[in-house]
């Protein structure tokens, strides 16, 4: 009960001195958080929601900036104007150098996820793996995407599968596109984040009914939220401890619960080593030994 | 049936059916003008969503975005007829002529060689060969549209491939057969009752009308001309105007009659009074003779006497004729006695002598008389002077009374031209009409009906003209003399 009685006090001062100092300073201090379709993140409504859940804590203005290309948000993120990103971890092997983690999202407990294979749910389509792709189309989420395509570069080379076999392979600029355009049959199959699938499954969105899952891979690393290494925002720092505790309180865990996680890790670079050294195997990926 | 109802019932139930029969009329050209157009609006909708496409899927294909191109078609498909019952689909066509993408990529597939290849059974031209729109009617009513998408510098960047099947051209006759069930009820709701209202206050006017024409003839003009309706209209107005003249008309002729009765009753009087007149002058000229023969030889006692009582008898009959006009008169009458028939042949004897006629009289009465004296002088007076008119000069006149204990019988026959029964009718008619000129027959006719007896011309006998007046044997009928 004290305990209780503490946080509840604290919380109450924090919230009053962000009322009473910080909100004057939010337009020029706000932070902004870039986000990427490695998350179901088209909810204006749940982000709005979330951006004052964060600000409230972090004391600063804190609002969400999203895009359909994991490009994008990295362009956005190295060229300063936003200040956190939350982006998949192929990218974070790549540009490791200049980044540095935010926090990692506990997806079931764990900071891991996998990618899947998935098929449309047709009586004539007889995919049962990577090697039966040859001839077929494929849809792929993002160039950037470790599930979306990274995986599938390398589970087609391991199947003896080139891209030149495939009938066509196109990005669709998100998982739950991949997902939409597999239960379309405008592809085959498709490679697509097995957290974006299972989210889109509880939310029992139509197409998931259409599609099946043939293939799940090894755990990978969960798509990390990171910062720039250099010209880090003055509160990022608390940006990270609001993550860390928002399954502290009651409406940080509904938060969690709409985003189909169980809470933040502070997160090692070490996590995306499968990552990495699968990037290191798939020619042009950009990522070297 | 319709006709069998009143006619105020019949102009609203009329209205009220035209008004259905109208929205009914009305609904049905609409479904099938829409029918009608349905194909060529679909087309129509197809020319505008294929111009779409093209201008938003250029950059898409230069950016091999399959993907986008995609949502745009799907997007861009519910605008067209059919597409969402899967009768309609659009695609892009790689230069190629194989599939890019497809609003329906199930009867789609991406990558699948189109052009060039057979489609439902039919041919379709080659790539090379779309060098501008291609519309193609298939054999199964569907159609198929190709345009070809050329980049600003002309380059063939791909073909829009729709096709609309047969079953999106169809007019929607559930939604038709529900829009005109729609308007059917409203015009039945709203309309029907207005028509009712309205032909109900037509015919308003018209039951007013009726009324009035129905009291024609038990109500006073005046009333009644107050009740005609006054009305705008110009058919009612004509009726109302119709009416009202043949109230005046029935005025007019009520009162003619009123005059031709009333003239009736004064030519009756002037009748009446001739009559009288009449039956009076017939024994004035006998009676004149008798004072003749008084004055020339009264100095005889029997002479005087008979001339006396002759005078007495005329004079008797006279005040007896006078004294039936008088109802307040009531003069006893003696019944007719055997000696009446000779004082009539005399006082006519005057008129015999003008004319040298001879005068025959025969009275054979086998019972006492009791028809009254009055009634009967004046028939065998009026008798005998027309039988004298008709024997003309030198002529002779037979007079015979008989009579037993039930009849007494006059009959009376000249020399002179025989008298038809035609005659004898239209002379009694004349005589009872309009002729002036004399009553004897008539009198003697009405005489014989008052008494309850006949008088006609006997048909038995042929070589002269005879006369015979008939009644019962018996006192005049109660109040009468």
């Amino acid at each position: 009960m004290p305990v209780n009685r503490r946080r509840c006090l604290a919380a109450c001062l924090c919230g009053a001195a962000s009322t009473a100092v910080s909100w004057p300073g939010w337009g020029a201090e706000r932070l902004r958080i870039g986000l990427t379709p490695v998350i179901l993140a088209d909810q204006v409504a749940f982000l709005s929601r979330w951006g004052r859940y964060l600000s409230s804590r972090v004391g600063t203005e804190v609002e969400f900036v999203a895009r359909e290309s994991y490009q994008s948000i990295l362009d956005l993120l190295f060229s300063g104007q936003i200040d956190a990103a939350w982006i998949c971890g192929y990218p974070f092997v790549r540009f490791e150098a200049e980044l540095s983690l935010l926090a990692v999202p506990l997806y079931q407990g764990q900071p891991f996820y996998r990618a899947y294979l998935i098929r449309s749910k047709a009586p004539s389509n007889d995919i049962q793996g990577w090697a039966d792709l040859k001839g077929r189309v494929l849809a792929y989420s993002d160039p950037l995407s470790n599930s979306g395509w990274l995986v599938a570069q390398a589970q087609l080379a391991k199947a003896g599968v080139s891209t030149r076999d495939l009938k066509r392979g196109f990005f669709t600029h998100g998982h739950r596109n991949v997902a939409e355009a597999v239960a379309a049959r405008l592809a085959q199959a498709g490679a697509i984040d097995g957290y974006v699938w299972e989210t889109m499954r509880a939310q029992n969105m139509p197409a998931i009914a259409k599609t099946e899952v043939i293939w799940k891979s090894e755990p990978f690393g969960f798509p990390p939220l990171v910062v720039r290494k250099a010209q880090a925002h003055s509160q990022t720092e608390s940006l990270r401890q609001a993550l860390l505790r928002m399954g502290d309180d009651k409406v940080g865990r509904d938060l969690l619960v709409s985003l189909n996680l169980t809470g933040f890790a502070p997160g090692q670079p070490s996590l995306f080593d499968s990552i990495r050294q699968q990037a290191q195997r798939v020619p042009g990926s950009g990522v070297g030994s | 049936m319709l006709r069998r109802l009143p006619y105020r019932v019949q102009i609203p139930l009329g209205l009220s059916l035209a008004v259905l029969l109208a929205a009914v009329l009305v609904t049905a050209i609409t479904a099938r003008v829409q029918a009608q157009n349905a194909r060529r609006d679909t087309l129509s909708l197809l020319d505008r969503a294929v111009v779409l496409v093209i201008a938003q899927v250029r950059p898409l294909l230069a950016a091999d975005d399959t993907w986008r191109v995609f949502s745009l078609l799907r997007d861009t498909a519910q605008l067209v007829p059919g597409a969402d019952a899967d009768q309609a689909r659009l695609a892009i066509l790689s230069p190629d002529g194989a599939v890019f993408a497809a609003s329906d990529p199930v009867k789609l597939e991406t990558g699948r060689q189109v052009l060039g290849e057979a489609w439902r059974e039919q041919p379709l031209l080659s790539a090379m060969e779309v060098d501008q729109r291609k519309q193609l009617a298939l054999s199964d009513g569907s159609v198929v549209l190709i345009d070809p998408i050329r980049s600003e510098d002309g380059q063939t960047l791909g073909f829009v491939f729709t096709e609309v099947e047969a079953a999106a051209f169809a007019p929607d006759w559930a939604s038709l057969a529900r829009t005109a069930l729609i308007g059917i009820v409203l015009a039945v709701t709203v309309l029907v009752p207005l028509g009712w209202w309205v032909g109900k206050r037509m015919a308003r006017p018209v039951g007013r009308l009726v009324a009035v024409i129905e009291r024609i003839g038990r109500d006073d003009p005046g009333v009644l001309r107050d009740d005609v309706p006054k009305t705008t209209d110009p058919e009612l107005s004509r009726i109302g105007d119709a009416v009202e003249q043949l109230m005046g008309e029935l005025e007019r002729r009520k009162a003619a009659e009123e005059r031709a009765l009333s003239a009736e009753r004064l030519a009756a009087v002037g009748k009446m009074t001739a009559a009288v007149a009449h039956e009076i002058n017939n024994p004035l000229a006998g009676m004149l003779t008798a004072t003749q023969t008084l004055r020339l030889h009264g100095g005889t006692e029997t002479i005087r006497l008979r001339t006396i009582d002759l005078l007495d008898r005329g004079l008797q009959q006279i005040r007896t004729t006078v004294a039936a006009l008088l109802p307040q008169a009531r003069i006893e009458d003696r019944p007719l006695e055997p000696g009446d028939l000779e004082d009539i042949v005399t006082l006519v004897k005057g008129t015999a002598d003008k004319q040298k006629a001879d005068i025959r009289f025969q009275v054979e009465v086998e019972s006492a008389l009791r028809v009254p004296s009055a009634p009967l002088r004046q028939v065998m007076l009026n008798l005998l002077l027309n039988a004298l008119k008709a024997a003309g000069d030198n002529g002779t006149v037979s007079a015979r009374l008989q009579a037993n204990e039930d009849r007494v019988r006059f009959c009376i026959s000249n020399s002179g031209p025989v008298l038809s029964v035609e005659r004898f009718k239209r002379t009694l008619a004349a005589e009872g009409g309009k002729d002036p000129r004399g009553f004897g027959l008539w009198v003697c006719q009405e005489l014989a009906s008052h008494l309850r007896g006949r008088f006609e011309l006997d048909t038995l006998e042929t070589q002269h003209t005879c006369l015979l007046f008939e009644v019962p044997n018996r006192e005049a009928p109660e109040g009468q003399t």
